[in-house]
């Protein structure tokens, strides 16, 4: 639970902190701009974007490990994404085709190493890893293993079009991720709030009430973290009255999910109801003028940072006209 | 002058279960009025009618002359400041710094004086050092501490402080009670809702609660001494009082002996 | 012993990245039965981490805890070595603040949470939940009502009524008194005292009350600033020791005995420990 990053703000002092917030938001959605504007035929595009972000990550001095932690709960989806394209994407040619052979023995073996991959997994550190070494295995098997009664055969066909889209479509996942990471790993929430109102600000002239936006979203971004940590809470509560997370069988496991869930409903609930009584009883007026402890300031920093993410997108945008 | 009135003013959170019924109280500008009473006899809840947080069902509340309403309760919250019971709750910015701020950026409060203000009452309650950290990490008195320095810089006029230290050490309790004595006889009027009774002799006048309802209002040395009142609403007399009650009963007890305990349990 | 603590350390990770340090060279034997004990000490001083401690909710930093022959440390806890179950069924934590421990729909649902985890059958937990709702000064009809409605009092004493409901071994309450109403308080301490008196249990409370201490301690641990500064008698502490040091102040029985011994030049025989005593003594001295 305490890993996921996701809304959480990590101190530190590179020139990503020293940034104005308003530049890192517009940075933000220009960058997610020219990664959209990325067409598909040149996938290969792709790595530079990678490259890039490697390159602001370790500029930066924001730890891959903490940005891989934030991107972990989508791993699955990723895998997800890409499976799905191989399994179901059709068009271009054929890359690569694996006969896979069903055979008694073949079963067998496969359960045998489902069986050792649940049993091995808890003392592996790299369990995503892991998981695709079992498929792999899996899928070897299968395409290998010929000996005995074979009673059914059946073809895996790769197309280039799938682990193209596939590779594409994770890829910008991942990009996008990370760099929303970069910008709540980096920014204050009170900056965050005020970057966003600035930025919203034109959005005024729309009949928006941005401020009340821009509270809006910096009070959810606060409350992943907030609710994390109520979710923690209720867990030690639950824990210090017999409930064992570590241990029990999946079913178990499932049923303590539901009985936390629950209660963290009615929790969350009651308690976005007294943060908006304490607002109130402190004076807080949606939509007032107010002063503000944390002021802007626009420095060369800035200016270089979003002329570098304008280029950038010039490029990408430049690409697609080209390709 | 009267700074608040309740007039006739009940409330209930549930249909017929009424938790408030017919108060009537005035309280009166820079005075210091503690309110007692037993667990769930509506402490809480009267202070949050006052700031409006709540709305009574019957009744009504004008504070500083402006008769409490949808339409005033803005103009009435920048005079009164309250300490929620549980600190938690009242939590709203990410840093002890941020929290202390969010009331002062919605007074409007230029930013300089802001900076000022956070250094001196984070001084004040003895958190200096915690100003960066998160408000939701730190324990149960350090908590209590920052709740009360978010209102006190606020510095209105009027303040409540629901238990607010209930959690706090000795030392820490004694400090804060100073403070409120000195910004009583500057003029501030305060509520403290306490179960602390030797608290409550720091105050001009008493109201005790007993299921919603007032059983008695009246200055802090005649509640004290009402030994009938205060266990009807689970509370106790103090203790060089109920020595002194003692003695009297037995008869043992000389004119001296007498007053000298008087005297000592109403100390301030 | 049932709960032994060895060089114990323990640090809060920050997220300003900072460590707080909240204990250090914790060094501590508790007995399984016959104790009352009050920790005291001033605000964040690691009261409230060191009992988190017994109940194997953190684990030490360095050092071992040992709870029951269950011996917790990191390389323990992190290689999944011990089963901290058993513990928590043997030492019952009633937590700080009670909004952290209520997380059922109802009252009834919250108490009997505990003792059904640790297969009390669902009938007799009710029959526990309807006896310990009074235990803590409430009646039955607040059984259905949701925890969350409550006054601060009241779930207080709610949180304590599920910790009891489980009937453990050693009782740990975190500031149980806070916030209860002078009469509840009494009879609440009365409840751990006699549950300590008749089921020879070991009960430890955490308080700022001073007079909790004098009158209902047998032993007495103060900490300061992580470091626990001493474990001894209560009264030993308030006579011979310079507590103001430690943010602490005399208890209003032993402020009330020196005021009249000095100011009445009156000679008690004995420091009375409560009320009662404090009476017979002065009327036998008085006459
Ligand atoms: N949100 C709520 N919904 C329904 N009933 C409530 C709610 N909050 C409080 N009550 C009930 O209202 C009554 C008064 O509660 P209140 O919090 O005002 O008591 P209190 O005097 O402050 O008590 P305490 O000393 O325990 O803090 C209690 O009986 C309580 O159960
Ligand atoms: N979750 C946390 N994260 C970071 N620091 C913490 C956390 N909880 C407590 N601390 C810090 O650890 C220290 C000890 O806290 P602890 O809660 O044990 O104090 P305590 O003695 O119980 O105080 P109190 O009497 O105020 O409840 C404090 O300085 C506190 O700020
Ligand atoms: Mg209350
Ligand atoms: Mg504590």
């Amino acid at each position: 639970m305490k890993n996921i990053v996701i809304g959480r703000y990590i101190p530190g002092n590179s020139f990503l902190y020293r940034m104005d917030p308003r530049t890192k938001i517009i940075a933000l959605i220009v960058l997610m701009v020219a990664v959209f504007m990325i067409p598909r035929e040149a996938f290969e595009m792709m790595f530079v974007g990678l490259g890039l972000i490697l390159i602001l990550l370790l500029i930066g001095k924001i730890s891959i490990k903490r940005v891989y932690l934030g991107l972990r709960p989508l791993m699955f989806l990723l895998l997800f994404t890409f499976v799905f394209q191989i399994l179901f994407n059709k068009t271009g040619p054929e890359l690569q085709a694996w006969t896979l052979n069903y055979s008694f023995l073949n079963i067998a073996v496969i359960v045998a190493i489902v069986v050792f991959w649940m049993y091995t997994k808890r003392f592996i550190k790299a369990k995503f890893i892991y998981l695709i070494l079992m498929i792999i295995a899996i899928i070897t098997v299968l395409n290998q293993l010929t000996l005995g009664p074979i009673f059914a055969t059946r073809q895996l066909v790769v197309h280039e079009d799938a682990l193209m889209i596939g590779f594409f479509i994770m890829m910008r996942l991942i990009i996008i991720v990370t760099l929303s990471t970069v910008l709540t790993l980096s920014t204050k929430p009170t900056d965050l709030n005020l970057g966003l109102e600035a930025v919203m600000k034109p959005l005024k002239y729309l009949r928006i009430n941005t401020e009340e936006m821009a509270m809006i979203i910096s009070i959810s971004l606060r409350y992943i973290p907030t609710l994390l940590d109520e979710a923690n809470k209720i867990m030690l509560a639950q824990a210090s009255r017999g409930v064992d997370f570590s241990e029990g069988k999946l079913k178990d496991k499932v049923m303590q999910i539901i009985s936390l869930l629950v209660p963290m409903f009615i929790i969350s609930f009651k308690r976005s109801d007294e943060l908006a009584n304490a607002m109130e009883a402190r004076c807080f007026v949606p939509g007032a003028t107010r002063t503000r402890l944390h002021q802007l300031f626009w420095s060369r920093l800035d200016t270089i940072s979003l002329v570098t993410s304008i280029i950038i997108l010039i490029g990408s945008i430049a690409v697609r006209v080209v390709t | 002058m009267d700074i608040i009135q309740m007039k006739n003013v009940s409330f209930e959170y549930q249909q017929d279960q009424p938790v408030l019924e017919n108060i009537n109280l005035n309280i009166k500008k820079g005075e210091w009025l503690t309110i007692l009473g037993h667990n769930g006899s509506g402490k809480s809840t009267l202070s949050k009618l006052l700031i409006g947080l709540l709305k009574p069902n019957q009744g009504e509340i004008i504070v500083d002359n402006i008769l409490l309403s949808r339409e005033t309760i803005q103009d009435v919250r920048k005079h009164i400041g309250i300490v929620f019971q549980n600190p938690d709750n009242q939590f709203v910015g990410v840093t002890v710094r941020d929290d202390i701020a969010f009331g002062l950026e919605n007074l409007q409060v230029p930013r300089n004086e802001m900076v000022e203000r956070i250094e001196k009452y984070a001084h004040k309650v003895n958190m200096a050092e915690f100003l960066n950290k998160e408000p939701h990490n730190l324990s149960g008195g350090q908590k209590q501490r920052v709740a009360i320095a978010g209102i006190l810089a606020m510095q209105t006029d009027i303040i409540i402080f629901d238990e607010a230290t209930s959690m706090l050490d000795p030392k820490g309790r004694k400090m804060i009670l100073e403070y409120m004595k000195q910004l009583n006889a500057e003029g501030v009027t305060i509520i403290t809702i306490t179960h602390d009774m030797k608290e409550s002799v720091l105050s001009d006048r008493i109201v005790v609660l007993k299921n919603g309802k007032i059983l008695k209002i009246d200055t802090a040395t005649n509640v004290l001494k009402d030994q009938e009142t205060l266990e009807k609403s689970n509370l106790e007399m103090l203790l060089p009082l109920k020595v002194l009650r003692y003695l009297e009963r037995e008869n043992i007890a000389d004119e001296k002996v007498r007053s000298y305990l008087w005297q000592l349990s109403l100390k301030r | 012993m049932a709960i032994k603590f060895k060089k114990v350390d323990f640090k809060y990770q920050g997220n300003d990245n900072k460590a707080y340090l909240a204990l250090s060279n914790i060094t501590l034997n508790i007995k399984a039965e016959g104790e009352f004990i009050t920790l005291i000490g001033e605000t964040g001083s690691g009261k409230t981490t060191l009992v988190q401690h017994m109940n194997a909710l953190l684990t030490p930093l360095s050092g071992d805890v040992e709870i029951f022959g269950v011996k917790i440390n990191r390389e323990n806890v992190k290689k999944k070595r011990v089963k901290l179950n058993p513990i928590r069924q043997q030492v019952g934590l009633v937590f700080q603040f009670p909004e952290y421990q209520l997380f059922e729909e109802t009252i009834l649902k919250d108490i009997i949470f505990g003792p059904k985890n640790f297969g009390v059958d669902e009938k007799t937990a009710i029959e526990r939940a309807k006896n310990v709702i009074k235990v803590v000064g409430l009646d039955e009809s607040y059984l259905s009502r949701s925890p969350f409605n409550l006054s601060g009092g009241e779930k207080k004493r709610v949180s304590i009524a599920g910790i009891l409901a489980m009937e453990p071994d050693i009782l740990i309450l975190d500031e149980p008194t806070s916030g209860l109403d002078p009469l509840g308080r009494n009879a609440l301490l009365d409840v751990f005292y006699n549950i300590h008196t008749k089921l020879n249990k070991t009960i430890i409370i955490i308080t700022h009350d001073m007079n909790t201490v004098y009158e209902y301690a047998k032993r007495v641990l103060v900490m300061r600033d992580s470091y626990l500064v001493y474990d001894g008698d209560p009264i030993e502490l308030f006579t011979k020791k310079n507590i103001e040091n430690w943010n602490l102040d005399v208890p209003d029985l032993l402020h009330l005995i020196n005021q009249i011994e000095t100011d009445l030049n009156l000679k008690l025989p004995k420091k009375p420990r409560n009320e009662t005593e404090l009476f017979t003594q002065l009327k036998a001295v008085l006459k």
